[in-house]
C-alpha cells in the first residue's frame, strides 16, 4: 500500500479546515438526509429512491426515460457487488435505497452495506450476530431492504428485532425486540417510514404465532401502536374463530411483506398471511379473520378502517402478503382511488381503497380452485383439491413486487402455474416448532411461469411472456415503455410494455428470487440495479462510439 | 495424544524460517505441557461439562496459548487480534462484542462455522477447553474500576471537545469512531494514550486523507479504496466517493484528531468524560 508523506504545514491546514467546517453547525445540519417530504415526493428527484417501491404507492413505476425500447439493447453491466453471504433455497430479495450517490443495501443473514453507486465499492458493512437457534428466520434468512429517514436507516432482523442505524457509519443507534424469535417469529421486510413513525410487520405464520403490524418512533424506538392481525377473545373478528383463546393466540396471520401508504387518506395498506396451522383447518373452523386479508389501518392509531379477505379459511398457505398497489384509475366513467392486488390464490383484485368495496376479482392463472367471486365478495369454490391439483403453497404469484403502468392501465405481475396436492395432518402446535399441519406434494412436471400484463378494468390478459418454470422475480416499469423482470433461470430482462416483446436479457448466473429492479439517475446516466444470488449488479447504456 | 496436522502458511522466507522454528518449538512445548496436563486431568477423571472445567486455571491458559499459536494463529494471528484481509475476526474482542459463553466458543472450535473458512477441529475436549481458557485470558476486559468523577462535568467537556467528531450518549459526529464501547474495548492507559497521541495508532477506517479535485480539495477519513476509486467520509461528515482518474488521493500522516496535551484536557477531565459515557451507557441498558 502506498503512503504519501505530507509536510506538517499542509497537514495543519487540513486540520484547520476540518476544525473550521466542523465548527459551523449549519453546515452539518444541512446534511440531515432525506425528510418525510422527500419520501412523499417519490420519484420527483430522479437521483433518489427512498422507499421500497420508490414511492408510497407501490406501483414501482419510475418516470425515467433515458433507457428506451429503442436503446435498451445497449444495456450493459457497470459493476457487480458480491455480498459473500448466501441464502440457500431463497433469494437476494432486497431493494436498494439511494441518496446522494450512495446505495443502502440489506442482504441475507442480516448483512447490510453502504455502497458507492459509481463504483460498487462499499463504505461500510454491517453483520448482525444472530443466535444459532433461529426459528422461521433460519428457513428464510432474507431481507427486503432498509427504510430511511434523515441520517437514519431502519432494518428488521431474523431474530425479530428492529434496528436503527447511522447511515454514514452503519453504527446501530437502537435495537428493539419486536417479538420472541424462539417461539417462531422473524422479520424480513423493508420498514415503511412515514413522517414520525417506522411501520413494520412480522414473519412466522408457519409457527404457532400471532401476527401484528407495529409502528415505532424513529428517534427512540418506542412502540406507538400495534395492530394484532388475529383478534383477541371477544374482539371484532373473533366470531370467525372457535371460542378458544389458545387457538387465537397462535392463529398465524403474518405480515411479512411491505405495505403501501395513502398520505391523503392517512391509511396504511398491508397484506396478512395464512392462518396457523397452514393446511389443517379442523381446529380453526370459520373464516379466520384477518388472515389472508388486506387491511387498511389508520396511520396514527393503527385502528382498522376496513378489511377484505381474499381466501376465507385458507387451507393452502396462500398468504396475502403482497405489495398493495395504489392508483387512481377510471372506473366505469368515474375516477376512482383503488388498491390492486395480484393474489397467491390466483385472482387479481381491484378494490376501492377509501371504502374497501370490491370492484373486480378475476383469475389470472388457470386455477380450478375458483373461477369467480360471488356477489357476497367470497370466492365460489369449485375445487377444494378433490377435483385435481391446486396452486402450490408458493402460490399463483407471491410477494415479488408487481408493477402498474398508469399510461396503459396495465397491472404487470409474475404468474406461477403449479399443481399441488395437500394432505392435512393434525399438527403439534408447539412453540418454536414449524406447524404446517400436513404435507404437500408438488407435481414439478406441470409447473411453468409467465410475466403477465392485465387490463385493470377487466382483469383480462393483454399479453404474456412465458418462462419454463414457476418464477419468483419481481417487476419494475419505466415511463419509456419498458418492463424489467427476472426469472428463475437467472435472466434479467426488458420487455416492451405494449406488446410484451422481449427486447433485452442478461444472464445473472442465479435465479432472481423475490427481488425487483430499481432505477435512478447518477451523473446524468440512468442506472438499473437487480439483486441475484449473491450479487447486486448495476446496468447502464453502453456509450455510442 | 495426537496433534492435528497444521496447514502450511504462505509466508516470506525469513518469516517462514522463524515460523518453522517456532512451530517446532511450539509443538514440542505443546506435547510436553499438554501431555503432563492431560495425564493430570485423566487422574482426576475429568468429564465434558457445560461450563469450562479449566476456568481460571493458569496452566490451562498457558497450554491453550501454545496450542493456539500452533493451530489457530495462521488465520487469527499470533496475538489473536485477527487478520482483516481474510476476514478472520479479532478474538480478543469477541467476548465483548458477541457476548459468547464458554460453551458457545467450545462448540465453534469443535464444529467450525458452517459456510465460512472456520473449519471443525478434531481436538480433544480438554484441548478445546484449554483454548477457551487461553482466549478468555486474552479477552479485552476494557476499563476496570474507572475512578469516580463528575459525570455532569464530563458531559459538558464531551460537548465542548469531542461531540463534533465522536458519538456517545446518542449524540455526536461520525468522523471519528463512536465512543459508546470505548470503555469495553480499551484499558484506561490505552484511552489516555489515544487522546494524548492520536497519531500513534489509527484504527482501520479512520486513515486521514486529502482529496484534490478540479473543484478544490476535501479532507476526510478513508473508508475503502480500489485501483480506480476510493470512498471517504469528508469533514462535513458526508459519504463521498471519487474516481481516481478525476481526484488525487493523499494519505496524511497521523490522525485528523488533534492531540490533547494535559494542559488542554487533564487526566481528571478525561476521566470525567469517561464517567459521563459510562453513565449514559448504563442509562441506556
Amino acid at each position: 500500500m502506498r503512503t504519501i508523506s505530507v509536510k506538517e504545514s499542509e497537514r495543519s491546514v487540513v486540520r484547520f479546515l476540518a476544525a473550521f467546517v466542523l465548527a459551523c453547525p449549519a453546515l452539518v445540519l444541512a446534511q440531515a438526509g432525506p425528510s418525510y417530504e422527500d419520501i412523499l415526493a417519490g420519484f420527483e428527484d430522479p437521483e433518489r429512491w427512498l422507499t421500497y417501491s420508490g414511492d408510497y404507492s407501490g406501483k414501482r413505476h419510475s418516470p425515467l426515460t433515458q433507457i428506451t425500447r429503442e436503446n435498451v439493447d445497449r444495456l450493459r453491466p457497470v459493476w457487480t457487488f458480491q455480498t459473500g453471504t448466501t441464502t440457500r433455497g431463497r433469494g437476494f430479495e432486497t431493494t436498494p435505497l439511494v441518496d446522494d450517490g450512495v446505495l443502502y443495501v440489506t442482504g441475507s443473514n442480516n448483512y447490510a452495506w453502504a455502497i458507492d453507486a459509481h463504483s460498487g465499492r462499499s463504505f461500510w458493512q454491517y453483520r448482525r450476530n444472530l443466535p444459532n437457534d433461529l426459528t422461521y428466520g433460519a428457513s428464510a434468512p432474507v431481507n427486503r431492504g432498509f427504510g430511511m429517514l434523515g441520517n437514519r436507516l431502519f432494518m428488521v432482523t431474523l431474530d425479530a428485532h428492529l434496528l436503527a442505524f447511522d447511515r454514514r457509519t452503519g453504527e446501530v443507534l437502537w435495537d428493539i425486540e419486536l417479538a420472541d424469535y424462539q417461539i417462531g417469529y422473524a422479520a424480513t421486510l423493508a420498514p415503511l417510514v412515514l413522517d414520525d413513525k417506522v411501520i413494520v410487520g412480522i414473519s412466522g405464520g408457519e409457527y404457532a404465532t400471532r401476527g401484528f403490524i407495529d409502528a415505532y418512533d424513529p428517534e427512540s424506538g418506542e412502540r406507538l401502536w400495534r395492530f394484532n392481525t388475529i383478534p383477541g377473545p371477544g374482539e371484532p373478528g373473533s366470531e370467525t374463530w372457535p371460542d378458544d383463546p389458545e387457538v387465537l393466540a397462535r392463529g398465524g396471520g403474518g405480515t411479512w411483506m411491505n405495505g403501501s401508504f395513502d398520505p391523503e387518506l392517512n391509511l396504511v395498506y398491508w397484506g396478512v398471511g395464512n392462518p396457523n396451522p397452514d393446511y389443517f383447518g379442523d381446529q380453526r373452523p370459520g373464516d379466520n379473520l384477518y388472515s389472508n386479508s388486506l387491511v387498511a389501518l389508520d396511520a396514527d392509531s393503527g385502528e382498522l378502517r376496513w378489511h377484505y379477505q381474499f381466501t376465507p379459511h385458507d387451507l393452502n398457505d396462500w398468504d396475502s402478503n403482497h405489495m398493495p398497489v395504489l392508483a387512481e384509475i377510471d372506473w366505469q366513467g368515474e375516477p376512482r382511488q383503488v388498491v390492486m392486488v395480484g393474489n397467491r390464490n390466483g385472482f387479481f383484485y381491484v378494490l376501492d381503497r377509501v371504502s374497501g368495496e370490491l370492484l373486480l376479482g378475476t383469475p389470472f392463472t388457470g386455477t380450478t380452485w375458483a373461477r369467480e367471486i360471488g356477489a357476497d365478495g367470497r370466492p365460489i369454490i369449485l375445487n377444494d383439491g378433490s377435483q385435481g391439483c391446486l396452486p402450490d403453497p408458493w402460490g399463483s404469484t407471491n410477494f415479488m413486487p408487481p408493477s402498474f403502468y398508469p399510461e396503459l392501465d396495465l397491472f404487470i405481475l409474475t404468474a406461477r402455474e403449479t399443481c399441488a396436492t395437500f394432505v392435512p395432518e393434525p399438527p403439534a402446535n408447539q412453540p418454536g416448532v414449524a406447524n404446517f399441519g400436513g404435507v404437500v406434494y408438488i407435481d414439478g412436471e406441470q409447473g411453468s411461469g409467465a410475466l403477465r400484463a392485465l387490463d385493470v378494468h377487466t382483469g383480462e390478459l393483454v399479453w404474456e411472456f412465458t418462462y419454463p418454470s414457476p418464477t419468483f422475480g419481481g417487476v419494475m416499469t419505466t415511463a419509456s415503455g419498458l418492463v424489467f423482470a427476472g426469472d428463475h433461470e437467472g435472466n434479467f430482462m426488458a420487455f416492451d410494455v405494449e406488446t410484451g416483446e422481449n427486447l433485452w436479457h442478461y444472464q445473472t448466473g442465479s435465479r432472481i428470487w423475490g427481488a425487483a429492479a430499481m432505477t435512478f439517475m447518477l451523473d446524468g446516466q440512468q442506472l438499473v440495479l437487480i439483486p441475484s444470488g449473491t450479487t447486486l449488479t448495476a446496468f447502464a447504456l453502453e456509450p455510442l462510439d | 495424544m495426537s496433534i492435528p496436522k497444521m496447514p502450511l502458511v504462505a509466508l516470506s522466507a525469513p518469516d517462514l524460517r522463524s515460523a518453522r522454528r517456532s512451530t517446532v518449538f511450539s509443538s514440542l512445548c505443546l506435547r510436553i505441557v499438554a501431555g503432563l496436563f492431560l495425564s493430570l486431568l485423566a487422574n482426576l477423571g475429568l468429564q465434558a461439562q457445560e461450563s469450562n472445567p479449566l476456568a481460571g486455571n493458569a496452566r490451562a491458559e498457558y497450554a491453550g496459548g501454545v496450542l493456539f499459536r500452533a493451530q489457530c494463529a495462521t488465520c487469527h494471528g499470533a496475538d489473536a487480534a485477527g487478520i482483516e484481509s481474510i476476514d478472520a475476526p479479532d478474538l480478543t474482542r469477541m467476548w465483548r462484542e458477541r457476548d459468547y459463553s464458554d460453551q458457545q466458543v467450545f462448540q465453534i472450535i469443535r464444529d467450525g462455522i458452517s459456510g465460512t473458512i472456520m473449519p471443525p477441529h478434531d481436538f480433544t475436549e480438554t484441548e478445546v477447553w484449554m483454548l477457551v481458557s487461553f482466549l478468555r485470558s486474552i479477552g479485552q476486559s476494557g476499563v476496570q474500576d474507572l475512578p469516580v468523577a463528575d459525570a455532569d462535568a464530563g458531559a459538558q467537556l464531551f460537548a465542548q471537545q469531542c461531540v463534533e467528531c465522536h458519538r456517545a450518549a446518542g449524540t455526536g459526529g461520525v468522523l471519528g469512531p463512536s465512543l459508546n464501547a470505548v470503555l469495553m474495548e480499551n484499558s484506561l492507559p490505552e484511552i489516555i494514550a489515544a487522546v494524548r497521541q492520536p497519531d500513534a495508532l489509527i484504527r482501520s477506517g479512520y486513515r486521514a486523507v486529502e482529496v484534490e479535485t478540479s473543484n478544490g480539495s476535501v479532507a476526510g477519513v478513508l473508508k475503502n479504496e480500489d485501483a480506480f476509486s476510493f470512498q471517504i467520509i469528508d469533514t462535513r461528515q458526508q459519504l463521498r466517493a471519487f474516481r481516481k482518474a478525476e481526484a488525487r488521493l493523499t494519505r496524511l500522516e497521523g490522525s485528523l484528531m488533534p492531540a490533547f496535551s494535559e494542559s488542554q484536557l487533564g487526566d481528571d477531565e478525561l476521566i470525567a468524560i469517561l464517567n459521563f459515557i459510562q453513565q449514559a451507557n448504563a442509562a441506556n441498558q
